[in-house]
């Protein structure tokens, strides 16, 4: 059987209480484990399999166990992913297979040998849980329902306003939704942006300036403490871990007046740096960082440790690829936080303003400018939440591991 | 106990100890790179955290208005603000209201919701955690409620409660003393669904389903027992997270009163404890009086989150 991959794989084996670094080579017909010096440690035939458990990690690593008919278990920690080796070309597929389920495994191994490909068909009912009534499904629908429905209605009501023209918008009784939707708002905005003191483009290059420096310099640092903080014990680590638990609690407003005096003691005040320096700091990408970490498997830098890599160079090729949920989050979470700060204390310069500086004072305006005003709401909510919804499932991934252990 | 063993009982200790630091210091010294990779966050975090929390704690004692050099006065400031200043009290009461109502409030309402929208089809999930979620990042989207609570007819609520006739003139939401702390009530749970409640809605999903199954065969037989005796135990960490969360956001109330009631508010109605502190911090520069509240804010958010921490160990045993 030419065509048929055989699939190799770095890693450690947990086999009887054990750790074995080396080899695991999966062939049409077995799987086998291989130590360093290439001695056979273990091997399966999948006629012998009762159970087979592939946990993927994120990014590349994988933990695979498995258990045989007479209750031999064992599991491997598999660190580079399953690198395909292919016997038609003679070469490495350098690109990493994602690891997948038992069925999709059998079924990837039928493709490869050519045969049919049996489809599963999908239950159209699911089992329901157990202990689950339909009476109180029932009645969580319909909660929830209602209070989506309230929590969504200002935001409705936000954007109608943006977009509904003058008239309506003094029209009595108020309606939700308008009758003749009109971008004449969004219009007026840009024409009233033009004629500002300070050109509209300054106002937006300083804050994407501000939003991608703040986060770039904060990932890296950030993700560089996690590291160690999650990945070794050395003395003083858990106290620090600790103290910035704490300081999630010390949101901008508390710290801001201090902070406002050590930047006029450091000659900061009204530069970026004001801005720039807390950002890098922030304790929540910190925290994510490093709980997300702490979820790697510890085998994966041991192996990287014996083949010689660096700390640096472990954190960077081996860390940080492995945490790429995380590193979504944290760049969520601090352009959140850069992209809505109006800077109004630390800036005084009208040309190193933020953009949602200049369009709360546009929103200030009175009664003139209402229309303009529920057009600002929308541009400026408008970014944070479209983030989310296009990263929801990655942030969620790593909110599982965000909480605090005491 | 004779002097002889008591010596040697300090000279054990004594060589105990310093063994112990010199064993730290070694450890210390061969993990430097740990120290290598800590030291950028380790230095802004102290310059921007722990920095302005001891600098606060020193001003609270002085009288220092940026220009001149702080000026020692002992504990006047903390006097003056309990004794002498009204503002600063009736801003603690509503602070105290904001927190008691909106801080456990928020927190089980965002548990509770987490909770039903982890009961639904996946891809209804998703929605409603958008939904759920978006209020809190929306930036100042809050401003809103200020034409749905306008004072004039044209207020959304007043003309929906004119047209049916519940009252008979529109009321003052935003400027009557007496509204304006439960529409900022109303406002801020709007806004409570933020970081914790995502932390929920994914600590839910990472529990073990086999462990609902094993409980099912050991008698757990509804949706209360399963949530007491399984899922609260196991979401332990995250409720942790999410009470640190809330404190936060029920103790830093302070755009949404700005921005809906007025600064200053009608008779300081919506005034709170941050609304104070930038009252004295940036418009009277009298720093070391708002380095004295923020002292004060400090210490009641630490007490907070060691009382929850301390009760959270009990729950589901």
């Amino acid at each position: 059987m030419s065509e048929f991959n055989i699939i190799k794989s770095k890693g450690t084996l947990d086999f009887n209480k054990k750790k074995i670094k080396g080899i695991m080579v999966s062939e049409e017909a077995k799987t086998y484990f291989q130590d360093a010096k290439g001695n056979v440690v273990c091997e399966f035939t999948y006629g012998e399999l009762k159970e087979l458990k592939n946990v993927r990690h994120g990014g590349m690593s994988s933990t695979i166990s498995v258990v045989l008919k007479d209750e031999t278990a064992f599991s491997a920690t598999l660190i580079d992913g399953l690198k395909v080796y292919n016997n038609i070309d003679k070469f490495w597929l350098n690109k990493p297979v994602m690891a997948y389920s038992r069925a999709e495994e059998l079924r990837r191994l039928a493709e490869l040998r050519g045969e049919k490909v049996q489809k599963v068909k999908k239950h159209l009912i699911k089992r329901r849980h157990p202990n689950r009534s339909i009476g109180g499904d029932i009645g969580i629908y319909i909660l929830l329902a209602c209070v989506a429905f309230l929590m969504a209605f200002p935001l409705i009501f936000a954007i109608g306003s943006a977009l509904k023209p003058l008239d309506e918008l003094f029209r009595f009784p108020p309606t939700v939704l308008p009758e003749h939707p009109t971008l004449d708002n969004f219009s007026d905005l840009i024409v009233t942006m033009g004629q500002s003191w300070v050109p509209f483009s300054r106002y937006l290059t300083n804050t994407v300036f501000i939003t991608f420096f703040g986060t770039f310099g904060h990932l890296i640092v950030a993700s560089m403490a996690a590291f160690v903080l999650a990945k070794y014990d050395f003395p003083g680590g858990r106290f620090f871990f600790n103290v910035v638990v704490t300081a999630l609690m010390f949101s901008g407003y508390v710290t801001g007046i201090p902070n406002y005096v050590i930047m006029s003691k450091l000659n900061m005040i009204d530069t970026y740096w004001a801005l720039l320096l807390p950002a890098f700091a922030a304790p929540i990408g910190l925290f994510m960082m490093k709980q997300f970490m702490e979820g790697l498997p510890t085998a994966l830098i041991e192996a990287a440790h014996i083949d010689g890599a660096g700390e640096f160079r472990i954190f960077w090729n081996i860390v940080m690829p492995n945490v790429k949920p995380a590193w979504l989050t944290v760049i969520i979470f601090s352009v959140q936080s850069l992209w809505n700060n109006s800077a109004a204390t630390v800036i005084y310069s009208e040309a190193k303003k933020t953009l949602v500086y200049a369009l709360q004072q546009i929103q200030a305006g009175g009664i003139a400018r209402t229309g303009q005003a529920a057009a600002v709401t929308v541009v400026v909510m408008a970014v944070p939440i479209l983030i989310f919804i296009l990263s929801q499932s990655q942030i969620l991934e790593t909110m599982a591991s965000s909480g605090i252990k005491d | 106990m004779n002097s002889a063993q008591t010596q040697s009982f300090a000279k054990r200790y004594m060589t105990m100890k310093s063994n112990k630091i010199s064993y730290g210091w070694s450890k210390a010294k061969r993990m430097k790179v740990c120290y290598l990779f800590l030291a950028p966050y380790a230095i802004l975090f102290f310059t921007f955290f722990i920095l302005p929390i001891c600098t606060s704690i020193f001003y609270g004692f002085t009288y220092y208005n940026i220009l001149e050099k702080p000026r020692f006065i002992g504990a006047q400031n903390y006097i003056n603000l309990v004794l002498q200043d009204e503002v600063f009290l009736t801003a603690v009461k509503n602070t105290f209201v904001i927190a008691v109502v909106t801080g456990p409030i928020g927190y089980i309402l965002s548990f509770v919701f987490a909770w039903f929208i982890n009961e639904l089809p996946k891809w209804l999930r998703a929605i409603a955690v958008v939904i759920f979620y978006a209020p809190s990042i929306a930036g100042n989207a809050y401003t809103i409620f200020s034409i749905i609570f306008r004072g004039d007819a044209y207020g959304y609520l007043n003309s929906f409660l004119l047209d049916f006739g519940i009252i008979d003139a529109p009321l003052l939401w935003l400027t009557d003393p007496r509204y304006i702390m439960p529409v900022l009530i109303i406002v801020i749970l709007w806004m409570s669904m933020g970081t914790g409640f995502l932390s929920f809605v994914a600590g839910f999903q990472g529990i073990d389903k086999s462990m609902y199954e094993a409980g099912y065969v050991d008698g757990v037989r509804n949706r209360w027992q399963e949530l007491y005796h399984i899922t609260l135990p196991s979401m332990k960490p995250m409720l942790l997270f999410g009470a640190v969360m809330s404190i936060t956001s029920a103790f830093n109330v302070c755009d949404v009163p700005r921005a809906l009631a007025g600064y200053p508010s009608t008779d300081y109605a919506a005034r709170t404890v941050v609304t104070h502190l930038f009252d004295y911090g940036f418009s009277r520069f009298e720093m070391g009086y708002a380095s004295a509240i923020a002292t004060l804010l400090f210490l009641v958010m630490i007490l907070c989150k060691k009382v929850i921490s301390a009760a959270l160990e009990k729950v589901g045993t």
